[in-house]
């Protein structure tokens, strides 16, 4: 663990925090989105810093930074980064800054709200890959249901984004009880271990819980509790319901940043597994079948959708599947796999979404049959579609590739049969994908009106190209993104492996 | 010279970077910008082929090493993944051969695309193809070839696709591509099994270990290497995919399935044959599927009216009888056929359109007297072996069948399981809905007194009668008549639509699939 001498993961958080002060309290819209972008692109910026900084050749956290917070509970502000969760930083910053560029002259409805709504949401979502402390994340990890509901329930585009709000939370709310629960069970059983009394002895450090040995029907009912309430964010049938209802209902810019983070996911790599790991390894068969049962469940779904914003939303539980079998197949590539394919969401999977956004925005709908032949009126938005598209099938070029050929093979190696599972999948994604794509966009213009869309204009096509290149940058050199976290997949396995009988 | 190797793949796709993003980026746009992508591609491809003969001449020297590594592309523990060549055998000719075929038939494309709308998508998309075709042939890695291979798999949709703004077309090319990737996940698997079994996806090492592996294990390797040929190949049963693909421009077909990628299929196998030999089973399939496939194209082609389709018959036969070389043991004949069928078929294709005109006047030869009255046959025949009604019934649609049902599933009862709250605005949706809840309202007012009287008896009467009559209506009759009804009806249906689901087959596989799964993992 290497402490850090400058605080720069606090900064990174609080920044953009006190950017959604600011941006509420400037009085002038238009000043009030500068400030948004810049504090946005500052905190990019700082990011980007922390990544060229990190040093991947070490293991453990590093930029620790720890206070207390509540003494009486022993609950610290305890924040670090590692091999896994430090590509997401810059990730998340960027996500945040192009969700604010692609909704710049879109909000006309409080708009100072909705800028500051978004830098809340950024400073929560890196909170919950910065904290090492359970509470903390519990704090974060809560923390972003207040600007998703409002930035769902007043900027949405559907007709019943109240309504979609509201499902959202309720859903998250549901598992974020189990959570508490489950955290606070494991620092219970830490003051048993050490003989200590109940709030003297809790700990709620990620690393000392760690270290606490965990009895074997303990283990799995923390487990559950842990997988229950990620699954519901990741989210894993059959707690997938409120994904279509929020991608059809909200705006596209807010689902894209959801479908981009998967926080649910991040939650069970970095807590529910480690933190019971016997019963992750006894459960590992669980994981994969439901892993298996959403992928094709999603992708199943998928084919029979004619919207594309429904269609991306199962797309998103289908994968989420892949990566649960990848990361249920308890070997590197599979673990690697599955990183990969979780940095992958945050450009690919939020670059189809706004896309998605884009058509909505110029033709009102993005059902197909009120589009076709897109490709002739929009020739730069098909190629960006296409680009992403194929990222999302894994064809090879792209950064799609590695990563499903990684989980895939993980897969193969540890359950046979669920890699098989997996490759048809991977068929039906390119026939739920392509079928969508030739009603769409490919066909002659059925519609008269849409021989007068714009293309994609410059300012949009920018917020396309930088996730372009990364598709395109981590689809030709896929070791870059291998070797930051290749320690510390390495030590998260060999915690599994090793603590299991 | 083994260098060369890394350079014929690469001019190819520097060319369609280059291609790409100057059109993307407004830099070569419109007719008049047409010399560049030309001159790009072309140069591009010439210098491959100056490449790809200088290698082969190297090799016939006795010049090469036989691979060349240029390093590490990605890694995840053991699953090493290199950028590395074969640069020797098979793969050198093969690439020699193709790339001189694609720097013809680039050339020919110059005119025949001339004018048209998405001219620069056109030359970017062979550029593409060339690499990948190159790439395919040369890499020595499962991994690389597997690039390849998709890739130009992908180029094969966007060039039946070229004119997208046909329906058909798109259609086709949707069909292919999807076919195709069956083919694919059957390379993965094969990929994944060779590093499960020989801890490697290098071909060379593959190859060499081939003889210590089990019957078993070689069997199950290369017939998922088989299975993704047959698709390449479009052999048995995938073969009506090819008749579909011909959609596209006559350059792009005759690059793709006259002369270069339907041969990726033969190619891979032939780069298997140390580990193919291995597998007895493996071989029979081939020469079985290779046989089949030349007898199904050989009848279908009997009666095609069109040159393209007949074309397309004919080189799936050609192509089974490469596969029944291969199965026998006769590589070198298989080689040989590979080469020569490449460019006599690239040259048919390409002069498809005039054919006709060339062979006017000459009498087509009858067909043989001794099936000529076969009309079961020439049904058959007609109907291509019903393959494509036939892939439909048993797997397009029961897939979206399922993806129907569960539809219907995901918003009927998962989504209320849940208990999430219905938006407000959907109470009610349709004029039955509101005509039911105006009823409902009307019955619960239609408590009316059930007798009038006079008197204190009378009223005592009226009052028990009254309160029989609350008591009769409101729980008798509406707690146990009506409802009874209406929830024996709902369990009614709830029971038919059950009924029905469980007849469709698709559930008893779904079912069966499932029982697999959970066995497996346990």
């Amino acid at each position: 663990m290497i402490e850090a001498d400058f605080p720069l993961l606090t900064i990174i958080i609080l920044l953009p925090l006190l950017g959604a002060i600011l941006v509420g309290s400037i009085r002038d819209n238009n000043l009030a989105k500068q400030a948004a972008f810049f504090i946005a692109g500052l905190v990019l910026l700082l990011t980007l810093l922390v990544l060229f900084t990190f040093d991947s050749g070490q293991s453990g956290y590093q930029f620790v930074e720890r206070y207390e917070w509540i003494p009486v509970l022993n609950i610290e502000y305890f924040v670090g980064i590692d091999g896994i969760s430090v590509l997401f930083l810059p990730l998340t910053a960027l996500l945040t800054l192009i969700a604010i560029k692609a909704s710049w002259n879109s909000i006309t409805n409080l708009p100072r709200l909705h800028f500051a709504m978004l830098l809340v949401l950024e400073s929560v979502s890196i909170g919950i890959f910065c904290a090492l402390d359970t509470i903390l994340f519990f704090l974060f990890w809560e923390l972003t249901l207040p600007p998703f509901f409002f930035l769902i329930g007043l900027w949405g585009v559907g007709s019943q984004r109240r309504h979609a709000a509201m499902k959202y939370t309720l859903f998250m709310i549901t598992g974020g009880v189990s959570l508490l629960l489950a955290f606070i069970v494991l620092a219970a059983n830490h003051a048993f271990y050490t003989e200590g009394s109940i709030p003297q002895a809790l700990t709620f450090s990620l690393p000392v819980l760690l270290s606490t040995p965990l009895a074997d029907n303990l283990q799995m009912l923390v487990f559950m509790f842990l997988l229950f309430g990620f699954a519901v964010k990741s989210p894993l049938v059959p707690l997938h319901t409120w994904m279509p209802t929020v991608a059809m209902e909200g705006p596209s810019h807010i689902v894209a940043t959801l479908v981009g983070l998967k926080l649910g996911l991040y939650g069970i790599l970095r807590f529910a597994m480690p933190l019971a790991p016997s019963a992750a390894v006894e459960y590992s068969w669980l994981l994969s079948i439901l892993g298996a049962l959403t992928l094709i469940y999603g992708a199943l779904i998928a084919i029979q959708q004619t919207n594309l914003r429904r269609l991306l939303a199962y797309a998103s539980v289908s994968h989420v599947g892949l990566v649960m079998v990848g990361i249920a197949s308890l070997n590197m590539q599979g673990l690697q796999g599955a990183i990969y394919q979780l940095i992958n969401f945050t450009f690919i999977a939020s670059s189809l979404m706004l896309i998605a956004g884009f058509i909505k925005q110029r033709i009102g709908s993005t059902e197909a049959i009120h589009l076709g032949g897109l490709a002739k009126v929009m020739p730069k938005l098909t190629f960006f579609y296409f680009l992403f598209m194929l990222a999302s099938i894994g064809v090879p070029g792209t950064s799609g590739f590695p990563a499903e050929l990684l989980m895939i093979i993980g897969a193969l190696n540890s359950h046979t049969v669920l890699g098989i599972v997996a490759l048809s999948g991977a068929i039906l994604g390119a026939a739920y994908m392509l079928s969508y794509t030739r009603r769409a966009f490919l066909g002659p213009v059925t519609h008269k009106s849409l021989n007068k869309v714009y293309d994609l204009q410059p300012k949009e096509m920018a917020l396309l190209l930088v996730p372009a290149f990364l598709v395109l940058g981590f689809g030709f050199f896929p070791d870059y993104i291998l070797n930051i976290n290749q320690i510390a997949s390495q030590e998260w396995l060999s915690r599994l492996v090793t603590d299991s009988p | 010279m083994d260098f060369l190797a890394i350079l014929i793949p690469l001019f190819p796709l520097i060319a369609a970077a280059v291609i790409g993003f100057g059109h993307l980026f407004n830099k070569i746009n419109g007719r008049e910008d047409e010399w560049i992508s030309v001159a790009i591609a072309k140069t591009a491809i010439v210098l491959s082929c100056f490449a790809a003969i200088a290698l082969l001449a190297s090799d016939l020297l006795g010049l090469n090493s036989g691979t060349y590594n240029v390093g590490q592309w990605f890694a995840s523990e053991s699953f090493v993944i290199e950028i590395n060549y074969i640069s020797s055998g098979f793969g050198v000719i093969a690439a020699a051969l193709f790339s001189i075929i694609l720097v013809i038939i680039t050339r020919f494309s110059v005119n025949y695309i001339h004018k048209e709308s998405g001219f620069h998508r056109f030359f970017f998309m062979l550029s593409l193809f060339s690499f990948a075709m190159l790439y395919l042939v040369l890499s020595g890695n499962a991994v690389g070839t597997f690039i390849g291979w998709e890739l130009a798999g992908l180029c094969s949709y966007f060039l039946i696709s070229f004119a997208y703004d046909r329906p058909i077309a798109a259609i086709n090319a949707t069909r292919v591509f999807v076919t195709n990737r069956i083919g694919d996940a059957g390379f993965i698997l094969g990929i994944g099994l060779s590093f499960y079994y020989v801890g490697t996806v290098n071909w060379n090492e593959i190859n060499g270990i081939a003889d210590q592996l089990t019957m078993p294990t070689a069997t199950v390797i290369s017939l998922c290497f088989v299975v993704a040929a047959f698709a390449k190949s479009a052999q048995l049963p995938f073969s009506p995919w090819l008749a579909r693909a011909m959609e596209g421009p006559t350059p792009s077909s005759a690059l793709f399935y006259g002369a270069v990628m339907i041969h990726a299929g033969v190619f891979l196998v032939i780069l298997l044959q140390p580990i193919i030999e291995q597998a007895l089973l493996v071989m029979g399939l081939l020469v079985v599927v290779g046989l089949f496939t030349a007898i199904y194209s050989f009848i279908v082609g009997l009666t095609q009216t069109d040159v393209k389709s007949s074309i397309c018959f004919a080189i799936t036969g050609q192509i089974g009888l490469m596969f029944l070389e291969c199965g026998l043991g006769l590589w070198e004949l298989a080689m040989w056929h590979l080469c020569a069928h490449s460019i006599v078929r690239g040259y048919q294709v390409m002069t498809a359109p005039s054919l006709l005109h060339y062979v006017h006047g000459n009498p087509m030869k009858p067909v043989s007297s001794s099936i000529v009255n076969v009309r079961w046959l020439y049904i058959t025949s007609l109907q291509r072996f019903w393959l494509d009604p036939i892939a439909d019934r048993a797997l397009v649609r029961p897939i979206k069948g399922l993806g129907h049902d569960l539809d219907h599933f995901d918003k009927n009862f998962v989504d209320r399981a849940m208990g999430a709250p219905k938006p407000a605005g959907n109470t009610i949706s349709s004029l039955n809905q509101l005509e039911q809840k105006i009823l409902g309202t009307r019955q619960d007012s239609a408590h009316e007194d059930f007798v009038r009287s006079n008197g204190v008896v009378g009223k005592i009467f009226e009052w028990g009668a009254n309160i029989m009559s609350w008591f009769e209506e409101r729980l008798v009759l509406r707690g146990i008549g009506a409802d009874t009804v209406d929830i024996g009806r709902k369990l009614g249906q709830a029971a038919n639509t059950f009924e029905q689901l469980i007849l469709k087959p698709r559930y008893l596989v779904l079912f069966v699939f499932v029982v697999l799964m959970i066995a497996a993992s346990i």
